[in-house]
């Protein structure tokens, strides 16, 4: 068969079962089966990895309560109640910073010209080192988890914003031109709706940026919040709370970004292509082809 | 003449545009440069946030001192052993997702859940499984590249041109003709994309690995800078590890640009 | 001599959604044509023009009938232009030129040389399509379907996404290629003027993939619009699409 019409095969008929498994969802179950299938195959290999189900019940047990050698359990609220305030303030203040100095950047050639070399620099420091000095200037607390956030979120939000300020195509410009549409129906209708888009990747970016970032500063200095838990683990060699809490990091993270995020993106881009139910690859390439704007990052 | 002159205000205007820009960067970084000298001396002190004079030292030290070269060729050793296995893996996950719906459904959960995982979580996940040495580092980059280039080949491979297929076929081409003059060409600007935007994410993830446990490696030495409570020589092997993946970043851009020149002459249309 | 032959070639398409109706591109359609001729296909957009084409081509497959292209006996070698330039981005002129050829590097660069030089091209060999205009990529595509020698030559609309000056241009050239050749052309079109300007046969196809009519052409060439007779000889075909318009609307009643 040549490549042409391998591309655009016909469908076949199928049972029912077999349509089942070979449906989307019946696809991205299998998917889950094989993933759990191959994590118990590596925790049987690797003695240090735990099981599924070991993670499993440590998790259960951290939520809800009890004792396992020594060590307090059940203590999952406090900790994420310590930590998600830390990155809530730390992402606000870097949401609106960032869209400041974006908005500056996007609009301004002279301020363009200062300040892209060093937001290069900026982008390009990884989050452990502003973790490490915000520990050395703070000690430990409850600010070096939140400087470190700001520090290494603002930067990408600028860059997200300065690139939508200077993306409003000037055909547009012009065409409003030549129907003298006024200023602030132009900001509405012309530039608000084109910078969305950049504001809500960059701040898509900021959330798993800071949420590294906080886990991260946590992690080195702090003596309570998620990042601080998970490094008790570890440091006690019990790989099951260490992964445990990893699963609970990146839960996290979807479900965020899977309860708040995309939907409000969605809203905001309605006059896009109509959303379909087909799995589509748009949402992971929306986020790299930001990554692929962004210079040199 | 009038056209001359013209021309001639026209050179006049981009050299000065080129100028004023130039004069921007200079006085970015001289801004930039002033900013972190007066913060260092007046707001904070020169022990919480040493001046760029010290850092300055600190990367002489550390130069003079000759070892250094075995650090960065080790981090980015490691650097790209995790690219080669990203690849490896990525481009055949890629293909399929990009070939068939069953296996687009099957991989895309995974491969966008792991391209949004912290790397924190991925440096921890490499020790737990290879512990400290020179494995570890080179799973977290894997780990988080692979997504990149696996969506990049994807992307790539549904935008084949099927109308440049049907044309090959018409002309009788064989399909390893086909594969190699159309679907291999189309897919490779992608894959060279998903490269260069993961190297810089690969590469933070690298040294935060190295960080957490690693005897060897630019990661390392931040850490026992760190340990050692010497803020200068943090920010020296932090900077000096900057500007030399910088450098490689530019390298693959002016690369990639040569690479898929016919590209850019597309676009200009 | 190629022969090209068509006997009741059906096309029928899937339906693209559950419950859709599937889509009769082609009903039912017959004729044949051999030697050295111009045969240009007119009809309505949507009546199955291009699916022929790629049914010929094979690059599609018939629902029934048969398609068959001979040339003495032997399966044809065939060449193709199609609607857009179909180039590759990412090869040279000459690259594109190659891909198609058969023949060892030095003879396929000689032929493509000579065809490049008969469009006018001969400057742009190193020169990637995204470096030249529409025209000169299209060019390319004419140069590239007349290089590989073919027996049967298919065109699909190949000026219709020019504008009307190099569209006008490139029907001249592609006149005296022809003449030059003569080559068995099968040429698609929707412009009338275009058909009876290039062709000695016009075959016409009716909304839903019949054949309605069948004609000759016999104006020697090079032929000139303002020439009285070309534009009886339009006139007249269009008249006959009239009739079909006026049947089709008193059949849907």
């Amino acid at each position: 068969m040549s490549v042409a019409t391998r591309l655009n095969r016909p469908p076949f008929k199928r049972s029912p079962v077999g349509r089942a498994l070979t449906s989307q969802w019946g696809a991205r179950l299998t998917s889950y089966v094989v993933f759990i299938i191959g994590w118990q195959l590596l925790a049987m290999l690797v003695e240090r990895v735990p099981g599924p189900w070991e993670t499993l019940d440590f998790i259960w047990r951290e939520v809800s309560g009890g004792d396992l050698g020594g060590v307090r359990r059940g203590q999952f609220l406090e900790h994420f109640g310590a930590t998600v305030p830390r990155f809530a303030i730390g992402l606000t203040t870097s949401f609106v910073v960032g869209t400041v100095v974006g908005i500056a950047i996007g609009s301004v050639s002279f301020v363009r010209a200062l300040l892209s070399d060093v937001l290069l620099v900026f982008l390009a420091l990884p989050a452990i080192i502003w973790a490490f000095l915000t520990v050395m200037w703070y000690g430990l607390g409850w600010e070096a988890p939140v400087y470190t956030v700001i520090l290494s979120a603002t930067p990408f939000v600028a860059v997200n914003v300065a690139q939508g300020v200077r993306a409003v195509s000037p055909e547009l410009h012009r065409m409003s031109d030549a129907f003298g549409v006024p200023r602030n129906r132009r900001l509405r209708s012309l530039m608000l709706p084109a910078v969305t888009g950049y504001l809500f990747t960059g701040l898509r970016f900021a959330v798993i940026i800071g949420w590294n970032a906080v886990l991260l500063a946590e992690w080195f200095g702090a003596t309570d919040g998620v990042g601080w838990r998970a490094r008790l683990w570890y440091d006690a060699a019990r790989y099951r709370g260490f992964i445990g809490w990893a699963i609970i990091f990146i839960v996290f993270i979807f479900l965020l970004d899977g309860l708040v995020l995309s939907p409000i993106q969605k809203r905001a881009f309605r006059w896009r292509k109509s959303a379909s139910d087909e799995v589509d690859l748009e949402h992971g390439l929306a986020d790299m082809e930001a990554i692929a704007k962004t210079p040199f990052l | 003449m009038a056209e001359a002159a013209t021309l001639e205000g026209t050179s006049r205007r981009l050299a000065g545009a080129r100028l004023r820009r130039a004069s921007g960067v200079v006085l970015g970084w001289g801004a930039f440069v002033g900013l972190w000298a007066f913060t260092s001396s007046v707001i904070l002190t020169e022990f919480t946030l040493p001046g760029p004079l010290k850092v300055w030292d600190a990367i002489w030290v550390i130069v003079t001192a000759g070892s250094w070269a075995d650090d960065f060729l080790i981090s980015i050793s490691k650097t790209f052993m995790g690219f080669a296995i990203a690849v490896l893996i990525g481009t055949p996950i890629g293909y399929l997702m990009g070939r068939a719906g069953y296996w687009k459904a099957f991989f895309h959960d995974g491969v966008v859940g792991a391209g949004s995982v912290p790397g924190i979580v991925y440096a921890m996940m490499a020790l737990v499984i290879f512990g400290i040495g020179y494995l570890g580092p080179v799973l977290a980059v894997g780990l988080i590249s692979m997504p990149f280039i696996a969506l990049n080949v994807a992307e790539g491979l549904e935008g084949v041109d099927t109308d440049l297929l049907k044309m090959s076929k018409a002309f009788g081409r064989s399909e390893r003709q086909s594969l190699r003059h159309i679907l291999i060409p189309s897919i490779l600007p992608f894959a060279f994309a998903g490269v260069r935007l993961s190297f810089a994410i690969a590469w933070k993830v690298e040294a935060l690995t190295e960080v957490f446990g690693s005897s060897n490696g630019v990661g390392f030495q931040i850490r026992f800078a760190f340990q050692g409570f010497s803020i200068p020589r943090v920010l020296a092997w932090t900077l000096m590890f900057i500007a030399l993946l910088l450098l490689i970043e530019r390298a693959l851009a002016v690369l990639e640009r040569w690479l898929f020149r016919w590209r850019t002459w597309e676009q200009e249309e | 001599m190629a022969t090209l032959k068509i006997e009741n070639l059906t096309k029928t398409f899937h339906a693209h959604s559950k419950g859709g109706l599937p889509t009769r591109a082609i009903q039912d359609i017959s004729f044949e044509m051999s030697g050295q001729v111009f045969v240009s296909l007119v009809g309505p957009s949507g009546c199955g023009k291009s699916t022929l084409l790629n049914i010929v081509s094979g690059v599609d497959t018939p629902s029934t009938g048969t398609v068959t292209v001979t040339q003495d006996g032997k399966k044809a070698r065939l060449g193709y232009v199609f609607q857009d330039p179909r180039l590759l981005p990412w090869r040279t002129v000459m690259q594109n030129m190659l891909y198609v050829s058969d023949l060892h590097e030095e003879e396929g660069r000689a032929n493509a040389t000579k065809y490049l030089e008969m469009v006018g091209l001969e400057h742009a060999h190193e020169m990637y399509p995204g470096q030249l205009s529409g025209g000169m990529q299209q060019r390319v595509g004419i140069a590239r379907a007349f290089s590989v020698s073919p027996d049967l030559l298919l065109m699909d609309e190949p000026f219709s996404h020019l504008d009307a000056i190099t569209a006008r241009s490139l029907r001249e050239e592609l006149q005296v290629m022809w003449n030059a050749t003569k080559k068995t052309v099968l040429f698609v079109t929707h412009d009338v003027l275009e058909a009876v300007q290039l062709s000695n046969r016009i075959i016409t196809l009716a909304h839903g993939g019949t054949v309605f009519d069948d004609t000759t052409v016999e104006l020697p060439f090079p032929r000139k619009a303002s020439d009285p007779d070309f534009a009886a000889h339009q006139a007249e075909i269009l008249g006959r699409f009239e009739v079909m318009e006026a049947e089709r609307a008193a059949a849907a009643g």
